[in-house]
């Protein structure tokens, strides 16, 4: 009984130790995700109940953040009840090749000037809360966590070439908000016309 | 941001060293970006992208929008009620620790 009440203790203090100091970065993370406060608050605090409850198949010296950012993530899908309806994205090169396509038309309509002539941030903010999964996760992770493709793949728990094609989707979408926006906003008269083939 | 050239290489080829058409070179333009490529390969996109009328441009908007992604990053600490409440929780389904202030 002793015994049981040792290692409960030392369980949880490496609890405390290794898993709740990375409370504020799952709590960004959530926060990029959800894009709203009140609910990476919930995400966060279900996180971390996760976490405890499966705190024993936690391997010892592995990387806590990556194995936080996985369970916040699949409780941000869990709520958002997104999980089975998400869509998958092209292969990677043909993501690139068609946002490169569609940055060519902009320049020739004089949108792509928008990046060095608005205040970009709130544009960015609005259009990844309406970029949908799995597509976010990837931008979040990558683009704005500063992961690289295999740590995001492990958080993800897809392979490499999956969180390239999805992360290449979500920023060609993303161009195409922040584009829309711009013609909207006036920064271009003419509309988006097909382009030369890249 | 500054282009993540350092990272660890996931993506290698073969003809790393060999000159890239602008395909080539668009294709991998986020890859290179985002440091994923090997030194050679990625030092083979620099000086296509260098002396390229089309690919500049293109690389030019896309590094513009990635530093723009990034900056959204929330420079924020969890609030004081959320560690309160994560605490009462944990407690609740049994840990007998604290949460870090």
């Amino acid at each position: 009984m002793a015994e049981l009440q040792t290692a409960r203790q030392d369980a949880d203090l490496r609890f405390e130790r290794e898993a709740l100091p990375w409370l504020d970065d799952v709590y960004r993370f959530a926060l990029s995700l959800s894009r709203n406060e009140a609910e990476a608050e919930d995400i966060v605090q279900e996180t971390f109940l996760r976490a405890y409850r499966s705190w024993h198949t936690y391997q010892p010296g592995s990387d806590a953040r990556r194995w936080l950012f996985t369970i916040c993530r699949n409780v941000f899908l869990r709520m958002r009840e997104r999980g089975r309806r998400q869509v998958e994205a092209e292969d990677g090169d043909v993501e690139a090749l068609a946002a490169v396509r569609e940055h060519e038309s902009a320049r020739r309509d004089g949108v792509d000037e928008l990046l060095t002539r608005i205040d970009l941030a709130p544009a960015i903010s609005n259009a990844l809360g309406q970029l949908q999964e799995p597509f976010r996760s990837a931008v979040v992770l990558v683009d704005v966590e500063d992961q690289s493709y295999e740590a995001a793949a492990e958080v993800l728990g897809v392979p490499i070439g999956t969180v390239r094609s999805r992360l290449f989707r979500g920023r060609r979408l993303l161009q195409q908000m922040l584009l829309d926006y711009a013609r909207d906003a006036g920064f271009a008269t003419s509309p988006p016309g097909g382009g030369e083939s890249a | 941001m500054t282009d993540r050239a350092s990272r660890p290489s996931s993506a290698s080829s073969p003809e790393s060293r060999e000159p890239v058409d602008c395909v080539t070179a668009l294709r991998q333009l986020w890859d290179y970006l985002d440091g994923e490529l090997t030194d050679e390969r990625l030092e083979t996109i620099r000086r296509h992208i260098d002396i390229c009328s089309r690919c500049f441009p293109n690389y030019d908007f896309e590094k513009t929008f990635l530093e723009a992604i990034a900056a959204t990053r929330p420079e924020c600490r969890a609030p004081e009620r959320l560690r309160d409440r994560i605490e009462a929780a944990l407690k609740h389904a049994g840990f007998g620790g604290r949460c870090p202030r």
